[in-house]
């Protein structure tokens, strides 16, 4: 069960770094002159979505394991 | 050369002092401290080795012209996010731009780095979030400091609610420590622990008859994308620490505008 939820979380963290990355492509290929502030603005945005995803595998997944 | 065998294999031996259950392994204190010492030992001797080039004139070491690129990227970083003082930083951010990159460095030949390890990568958060609150301090006064947490100025009517932005922003900021750990521990662990599952996939690949397998190393396929995590992981720590010392020391100028400072605030 912990399996399913973990695959669920994996699917809306990958959706969203897909829409960070190509929003900052998007705007990259608009302005390819302000490249290196929305790499930046990306890397940052991109470690704050990851940051859900690793403190559900292993802070959730080690209380959810602990309570069953 | 039998030297480096035995030194590769007390290495090896050192941090796996037993295998647990689930077949982890549970890592010593002291193989913590061996590897710790192991990449700044590496760090160390980059600097030294790039110490020797320093001329008034130019750089003719090859290790010097890097690390002055490195350098001059870093004083990118914290001048295009801090602002001018950003200068100021650059010592430190440096400095642990430099010893996350190896020790996520020394992750890729070795079975265990100090990155991978919770502890470690605590300690450096614990460091920069602290600079961070002494920084403040220091531009803002300590009272100013706190008083920056509870928000804009919203009038005597309000109070109840500045209290309550004054409790979240705290907690904000003791979860600084536990977001840049785990971020660094998830994916160099987690980075590790998928190296294992490929390698454990083609362990049986090709079999030699009676009982023998010839193991194919699927993990070293992923060596070129865990050398760009290793990068990357260094770059977002140095640049959300960048972005935390830009957020507490920015307000120097304009103090009216704390809105606009909200995305960090994750």
């Amino acid at each position: 069960m912990a399996g399913i939820g973990l695959g669920l979380g994996i699917v809306g963290v990958a959706i969203a770094l897909g829409m960070i990355g190509m929003a900052a492509m998007q705007g990259m290929a608009r302005q390819p002159e302000a490249i290196g502030k929305l790499q930046t603005a990306m890397l940052i945005a991109m470690a704050f979505v990851e940051l859900v995803f690793l403190l559900t595998a292993f802070v959730l997944a080690g209380t959810f394991t602990q309570i069953r | 050369m039998l030297d480096a065998l035995n030194v590769s294999r007390m290495l090896i031996a050192a941090t796996e002092t037993s295998g647990g259950k689930g077949g982890h392994h549970f890592y010593s204190f002291e193989g913590l401290m061996v590897y710790t010492g192991l990449t700044l030992a590496i760090v160390i001797g980059v600097l030294s080795l790039a110490r020797n080039g320093i001329t008034p004139r130019y750089f003719t070491n090859w290790f010097t012209q890097r690390l002055e690129q490195l350098y001059l990227f870093i004083e990118n970083l914290c001048v295009g996010i801090v602002g001018s003082h950003g200068r100021h930083y650059v010592p430190l951010v440096c400095s642990i731009w430099l010893i996350i990159f190896f020790a996520n460095l020394v992750g890729l030949f070795f079975p265990y780095t100090p990155s991978m390890d919770l502890s470690f990568n605590l300690a450096l958060a614990f460091i920069a979030v602290g600079y961070v609150q002494w920084e403040g301090m220091r531009a803002n006064g300590v009272g100013g400091h706190f008083i920056h947490f509870s928000g804009p100025k919203l009038g005597v009517a309000l109070i109840p609610i500045s209290i309550m932005i004054f409790m979240i922003e705290i907690i904000s900021e003791v979860m600084k420590n536990v977001s840049l750990s785990v971020r660094l521990y998830g994916n160099i662990f987690g980075g590790h622990e998928a190296t294992d599952a490929m390698n454990a996939l083609g362990a049986k690949m090709i079999s030699l008859g009676n009982g023998q397998y010839l193991g194919v190393p699927f993990g070293a396929f992923l060596l070129p994308i865990k050398l760009l995590t290793c990068l990357v992981q260094a770059l977002v720590f140095c640049l959300l620490f960048c972005v935390y010392l830009s957020l507490v020391t920015h307000h120097d100028e304009d103090h009216g505008s704390d809105g606009d400072h909200a995305p960090a605030h994750a």
